[in-house]
């Protein structure tokens, strides 16, 4: 494979000046400049929400944030990548929910801080996904969780709502939350109960 | 190299088109023996160190098997050391599953994994999951299925074993808090998978393994038990008896070994894509190298299979800079049809994906791909059919392909995706039995790691069932085993690499090439001067060492 120098783009990762073919990701231009690149590395599929990265586009003062791997690199730009993620602070047990008339008052419990929401959609401003984040908190503060979790089925749980947040609300945790227990209380398919009853009672064996 | 109509052109050629006959084409076990990968003979050679001495084995594969451990006693001198009952290695679906059921029957439990909790093969696993609970399905179908795809070749207890375990493991991943596609009356939705009698597939979207990696991190960093992030395991450590005993890791936090001894240990650490095997590319997760099975196999345990991989049939082609990413069998499922450059069918799309894979590399072997430059081919994948038949289905089920649509410059509702076979899933590993015991006493293993359930080809959802069943399974057998251990003083060592290393110096291996591989090469981890501290300064015989 030979690469004209005329395709090469010239932009700087991690205060490193690279060039690399135009066609490559950020992830890809640092290892094809020769640089070693671990950390922040994942499926490199945009599912894992692993390779987050600040951007400032030539020309441009505005800072966004997305994912390296998606991220086809531009003439000027300038990536930072942002590993380590917060930890998660809350901590709880869906099991410790008696039943589902008790979710709304056990949210406030974990998530106390969820209806402190400002309303900067400093949230939905650095998603990579593009997901309605500060609605979706405010959906789950409201016990509409069935709701809430919808808004996040993209969701890949990298963490920059929850570090973009003055109020220390972690969104996508409040989300994932809202999509466990709609599963956890709601979910009963008849089809699948049926059939765990009947292979309760001994019934479908499996002939080798 | 490559033929093929330029993409340009092949593009502007083609029309969509709700229907298009079936192709009506003869092929047999001789498409395989020609065009899939497993058959180039040359990539494949026989072990000549370890249990497996003469067992067929992959070339790139064999290298890292015997290859020479990245450590020895001197670099452990001083490690901090942690003990637990039982010890996962490994974050992803099966490494989840085994911790929380270990966790949940009373063991103190460490998961340990090479990056973050989570970061594996079930993030990007979307297609679904298998388990027979339509009532014209039963798990004898479902069993009778999985032997098909595998040419017979399976360990038919696992097998069985797994089917019958499918709806528990539904009800089981349900009550994690995982959500699945439901009808009008809240009946789980089935579709089907290449080489199934009924319709199977249970899922989430195009995101089933996103939603259920996403709940199972969440249900385990809210238990108690314990998560060592960033780091891989170097090794596994062995008693007196040379039983399992624990494993040391390198941490890329603070670029020191850390030795945790446990009284069970469970290898859940995926599979080897990132090793590319045969030039293919991949889509596996950056982590997927192979490095459960060198541990396993340096301290004894029996692996099968090696020779044998999937080829996914559906990894993007173009855009290069997305090359190898997976577009789900869903999109098959649903009716998708796979066109040559001239627009023609050339096989039934919901083949078994070793036949599947044959076919499209055949095409364009021959020159009826689509050639997307720099030597690559590549066949349509015609979405733009699914959505004629059935508007608005590809934004209510595939949001996944949709974004990578938006990534790719491409609108799959009106335009075909470029697809060529990538390297998938490793259907070999190592031997178990139904509770995910290994033949070295103390060590267990769970998830793709392991051999035998699939034989020599997995069906779609099959892999996600493997993962959460054996998973579990294994964290059982694991707690039970680390709660009636013996609490007498043991001697808990390396030994058994002094062994390995005799025996590869007898067979004239040499003892240059460092496995595990930890990273793929192009991430140039050992040239990183970050992880110098996990890294010896010195070659074979000469010393400059440091203590």
């Amino acid at each position: 494979m030979s690469i004209d120098s005329e395709n090469l783009i010239s932009l700087r990762i991690n205060g490193k000046d690279i060039s690399a073919p135009k066609s490559h990701s950020v992830i890809q231009a640092l290892w094809y400049a020769g640089y070693p690149r671990v950390k922040g590395v994942g499926c490199l599929q945009g599912v894992c929400g692993s390779c987050r990265v600040l951007v400032r586009r030539a020309g441009s003062t505005k800072v966004t944030t997305e994912l390296g791997c998606e991220l086809l690199i531009e003439e000027g730009m300038d990536v930072h990548f942002l590993i380590y993620p917060t930890p998660p602070h809350q901590s709880y047990q869906l099991e410790d929910i008696r039943s589902s008339w008790e979710v709304q008052a056990k949210f406030h419990e974990i998530f106390p801080e969820a209806e402190q929401c400002r309303h900067c959609a400093g949230c939905t401003t650095t998603c990579p996904k593009g997901i309605d984040v500060e609605r979706g908190v405010e959906l789950a503060s409201k016990g509409r969780f069935s709701e809430a979790g919808e808004l996040f089925v993209e969701c890949v749980m990298c963490n920059l709502c929850q570090t973009a947040c003055p109020e220390m609300i972690a969104p996508n945790h409040v989300a994932l939350f809202s999509r466990r227990v709609t599963a956890y209380f709601h979910i009963r398919p008849s089809n699948l109960i049926n059939r765990l009853e009947i292979m309760r009672k001994g019934g479908l064996k499996v002939i080798e | 190299m490559a033929k093929g109509i330029p993409y340009n052109i092949a593009l502007k050629h083609y029309r969509p088109q709700a229907d298009r006959p079936m192709p009506r084409m003869e092929f047999g076990e001789e498409l395989l023996h020609k065009y899939h990968p497993d058959y180039i003979r040359e990539n494949c050679i026989d072990l000549t160190v370890g249990v497996n001495a003469g067992d067929p084995c992959h070339r790139q594969l064999a290298e890292v098997l015997q290859g020479d451990s990245r450590i020895d006693e001197a670099d452990l001198a001083g490690s901090p050391e942690i003990e637990t009952d039982v010890l996962v290695i490994g974050g992803g679906g099966a490494g989840c599953a085994a911790a929380l059921e270990a966790s949940l029957a009373g063991a103190k439990v460490i998961l340990a994994t090479k990056l973050r909790l989570g970061d594996s093969n079930t993030v990007m696993a979307e297609g679904g999951i298998q388990a027979s609970v339509e009532k014209d399905d039963t798990p004898q179908k479902h069993y009778e299925d999985t032997l098909k795809g595998a040419h017979g070749e399976l360990d038919r207890k696992l097998a069985a074993q797994m089917v019958m375990d499918g709806p528990e493991v539904i009800r089981w991943l349900i009550q994690q808090g995982m959500q699945f596609e439901l009808d009008q009356y809240g009946d789980l939705m089935t579709r089907r998978a290449g080489g199934t009698s009924a319709p199977r597939v249970l899922y989430f979207r195009d995101y089933t393994g996103l939603e259920m990696m996403r709940v199972l991190r969440e249900a385990v960093s809210n238990s108690n038990i314990e998560v060592l992030d960033y780091s891989p395991a170097v090794e596994l450590l062995s008693d007196d008896s040379g039983h399992c005993a624990g494993a040391i890791f390198s941490s890329l936090k603070d670029y020191k070994y850390i030795l945790v001894k446990a009284r069970s240990v469970i290898v859940a650490t995926g599979g080897i894509g990132r090793m590319h095997l045969n030039g293919f590319p991949t889509s596996n997760h950056f982590g997927a190298t192979g490095d459960g099975l060198v541990l396993a196999y340096r301290l004894g345990a029996h692996l099968r299979d090696l020779d044998i991989f999937q080829y996914h049939p559906s990894g993007l082609a173009y855009p290069p800079h997305l090359a190898g990413t997976l577009i789900t069998e869903g999109v098959r499922s649903a009716g998708a049809y796979l066109l040559n450059a001239g627009g023609e069918r050339f096989i039934d799309e919901l083949k078994p994906r070793d036949y599947v894979a044959s076919a499209i590399i055949r095409e364009c072997a021959e020159g009826r791909g689509v050639y997307a430059g720099d030597g690559k081919c590549g066949i349509w994948l015609d979405t733009p059919s699914i959505e004629l038949r059935e508007p608005g289905i590809i934004e209510k089920r595939f949001p996944k392909l949709l974004h990578l649509g938006t990534k790719c410059g491409i609108d799959p509702r009106k335009q075909p995706m470029l697809i060529y076979p990538t390297l998938h899933y490793q259907n070999g590993g190592v031997i178990i039995d139904q509770d995910g015991a290994s033949s070295v006493p103390g060590l267990f293993c769970a998830g793709e790691v392991c051999g035998g359930v699939h034989g020599r080809n997995r069906l779609m959802g099959n892999s996600l069932l493997d993962i959460i069943a054996f998973g579990r399974r294994a964290g059982v057998a694991a707690a039970k085993r680390a709660h009636g251990f013996g609490r007498g003083p043991k001697k808990i060592t390396i030994e058994h690499l002094r062994n390995f290393r005799r025996e590869l110096m007898l067979a004239n291996m040499p003892l240059t090439r460092k496995s595990p591989l930890l990273f793929p090469v192009y991430a140039k981890f050992d040239d990183d001067t970050d992880y110098d501290g996990l890294r010896k300064k010195l070659k074979i015989g000469l010393s400059n060492d440091q203590d």
